[in-house]
């Protein structure tokens, strides 16, 4: 019984810090070091902000934008909208981002690749996505039309972005969506890569001061790292179920404990009168807790690990819209479902124990 | 003549139940050669399991003196206490006290996983109290799948395989049908006169006692008879 409750507990426990693993690494792979987002001043998030094509031109151009191999600027207008759509399953509907972008957006994102399908053209109303946006929403898988102010996106194509927060976007072409969304020309981010560290702050700080850009310039891995408040919440409320889990969890192996010791008494006795010392007896009783709860433990990651890579998506609350991202049951988060079945197995063992010790032999003996 | 194994000094022991005290033993005084075979009776209440608990070093008097081969018990600390027991007493107990989830092999290895003895030596300790008891063939069973009599058999390897200087036996045939009893007696009476081992043993059963070379009677904590039995008497079956 209490290896399967400590199993119950550690699972639930690795599933909570799995989910939460999984939404920090989708944001945090998502910031590149060497990356730069601009929004107009005052925004606070790419949907609420608003760039001139011009400025965005201007950036391209300024010292310190990195060049790719074809010795284009790694600077990417795009242009991002937030949809309500249905999402598959009758599950209602949610906030989805669509981005506009340019060719050269892909080479900001990490690892970025067309794994099903194909890449969208430019000028033919495309769209490609990840497929796990396409097992979330209506419409998103391949061939199914995407609607945008009534005109209808097909998808031809679904990437990979490394796990990063582009996949859980859908992606056209920039001028497409501005068209259809009747904004031609519009757009919200540039997003820019520096050609070293030391270019990143002098470029950050030439854009923030120049009065007629009148445009705020953040690191990617900063403007990543404000939006996991929903993974902090999550962690959060994980953490408190978790106390109060492995709460119980001591309790029950206490109570196993008890009953052992109660058990045993005669046994404690003999162990004692023959020479054995009450250390010996208290090693050997908290070995046996601990055992009990840490085969507890790995049999509850054990049943985690179906569960790994598993999509899943929660509120992004700085751009309100949907995040989809993977459970991650890396060796961390395995330690640390085993290093709490441990300390379940130390605590509810300790004081069972110490009552075993405690025993006068005489009276032990005396027990049936 | 060699120094007694056991010695009491006008030893009293007495328990507290709230605020009443309830004397157990009052003024015991007591000596035990090597070599002695020692029965207790008495009726229940008398003192006789307190007396032997307070001689195998499980209990501590109220007062007096204990001195069990050449060791003044009260002088020890727990941890020392331990460690004395392991090396100077063997206990037989009336339940056996086997480690069920042990066989037979492992239970008289139980008290020589205390000695620092290599494996080879204890393996042959093993063998060899199993071999007096006449269970080198079952070595292997756990004590569910051995008979009482055969249990406490095993029992006895264990408490001599340390090779101890006194064997102490709380009623170690009260569990038992009168033949098994009376096969525990013997092995009982062949390890003190083969082996020359002291043994002191509480018992409820005048046959049991009479085995022993020397009764000892109590009543409310005070010896009422101490009688030495002849030779003849204790080799009837």
């Amino acid at each position: 019984m209490t290896v399967l409750g400590t199993g119950l507990v550690v699972w639930a426990m690795v599933l909570t810090f799995g989910l939460t693993d999984g939404l920090e690494h989708a944001l945090r792979i998502s910031g590149h070091p060497l990356d730069i987002i601009v929004l107009r001043k005052g925004a606070t998030d790419e949907t609420g902000s608003s760039i001139t094509p011009q400025q965005a031109q201007e950036l391209a151009t300024l010292d310190g934008v990195a060049r790719n191999a074809n010795g284009e600027p790694m600077c990417s207008a795009e242009f991002v909208t937030i949809l309500t759509k249905p999402r598959r399953n009758n599950g209602g509907t949610t906030n989805m981002i669509v981005r506009g972008v340019e060719t050269i957006g892909r080479d900001l994102r990490p690892d970025f690749e067309i794994v099903q399908g194909r890449d969208l053209r430019p000028g033919l109303n495309e769209a490609i996505t990840s497929a796990s946006m396409a097992s979330r929403f209506e419409n998103l898988s391949l061939g199914e039309k995407l609607e945008i102010n009534r005109v209808d996106f097909e998808i031809v194509g679904f990437f990979e972005a490394g796990g990063s927060a582009a996949e859980s976007e859908v992606w056209t072409d920039i001028r497409d969506l501005a068209s259809a969304r009747r904004t031609p020309d519009a757009v919200t981010t540039v997003n820019l890569r520096v050609s070293d560290e030391s270019a990143e702050q002098s470029l950050i700080a030439t854009i923030q001061d120049d009065k007629q850009f009148n445009l705020k310039a953040i690191e990617e891995t900063q403007y990543y790292e404000d939006q996991m408040t929903s993974a902090i919440a999550i962690k959060f409320v994980g953490y408190v179920i978790a106390l109060f889990l492995t709460i119980g969890a001591m309790f029950a192996a206490a109570n196993t404990m008890y009953a052992a010791v109660a058990n045993r008494s005669r046994e404690i006795g003999t162990l004692r009168a023959l020479g054995f010392r009450r250390r010996s007896i208290l090693f050997s009783f908290l070995f046996e807790s601990v055992l009990i709860c840490v085969l507890g433990g790995v049999l509850g990651c054990l049943a985690t690990l179906p569960f790994n890579g598993l999509t899943t998506g929660t509120a992004n609350w700085a751009t309100f819209s949907e995040i989809t991202f993977s459970f991650r049951f890396g060796p961390t988060v395995l330690m640390r479902g085993v290093l709490i079945a441990l300390l379940t197995g130390l605590v509810g063992g300790l004081f069972p124990a110490i009552r075993a010790v405690r025993m006068q032999i005489v009276n032990s003996l005396r027990e049936q | 003549m060699s120094e007694p194994v056991v010695v009491i000094r006008d030893l009293h022991k007495e328990f507290r139940r709230d605020a009443i005290r309830i004397p157990v033993l009052s003024g015991m005084n007591l000596e035990m050669a090597e070599g002695d075979f020692l029965s207790l009776m008495g009726p229940s209440g008398s003192g006789k399991s307190t007396l032997l608990n307070l001689i195998a070093g499980l209990d501590k008097p109220t007062s007096g003196t204990v001195i069990v081969v050449g060791e003044d018990l009260s002088d020890l600390t727990e941890g020392e206490l331990a460690q004395w027991r392991s090396r100077y007493i063997g206990f037989v107990f009336q339940l056996y006290n086997l480690i069920p989830v042990l066989t037979a092999y492992e239970n008289v290895e139980l008290p020589l996983t205390l000695t620092g003895l290599s494996r080879r030596e204890r393996d042959q300790q093993v063998k060899t109290a199993l071999d007096v008891v006449g269970l080198a063939d079952r070595m292997d069973h756990f004590p569910r799948q051995l008979s009482g009599g055969q249990e406490q058999r095993v029992a006895i390897a264990r408490a001599i395989a340390t090779d101890p200087t006194l064997l102490v036996a709380d009623e170690p045939t009260g569990d038992l049908d009168a033949q098994s009893a009376g096969e525990i007696l013997d092995l009982m009476q062949r390890l003190n006169s083969e082996f020359g081992k002291t043994i002191i043993m509480v018992t409820h059963d005048p046959h049991a006692a009479e085995r022993a070379s020397r009764q000892l009677h109590l009543e409310k904590g005070v010896l009422v008879d101490d009688v030495s039995v002849t030779a003849t008497n204790q080799e009837q079956p």
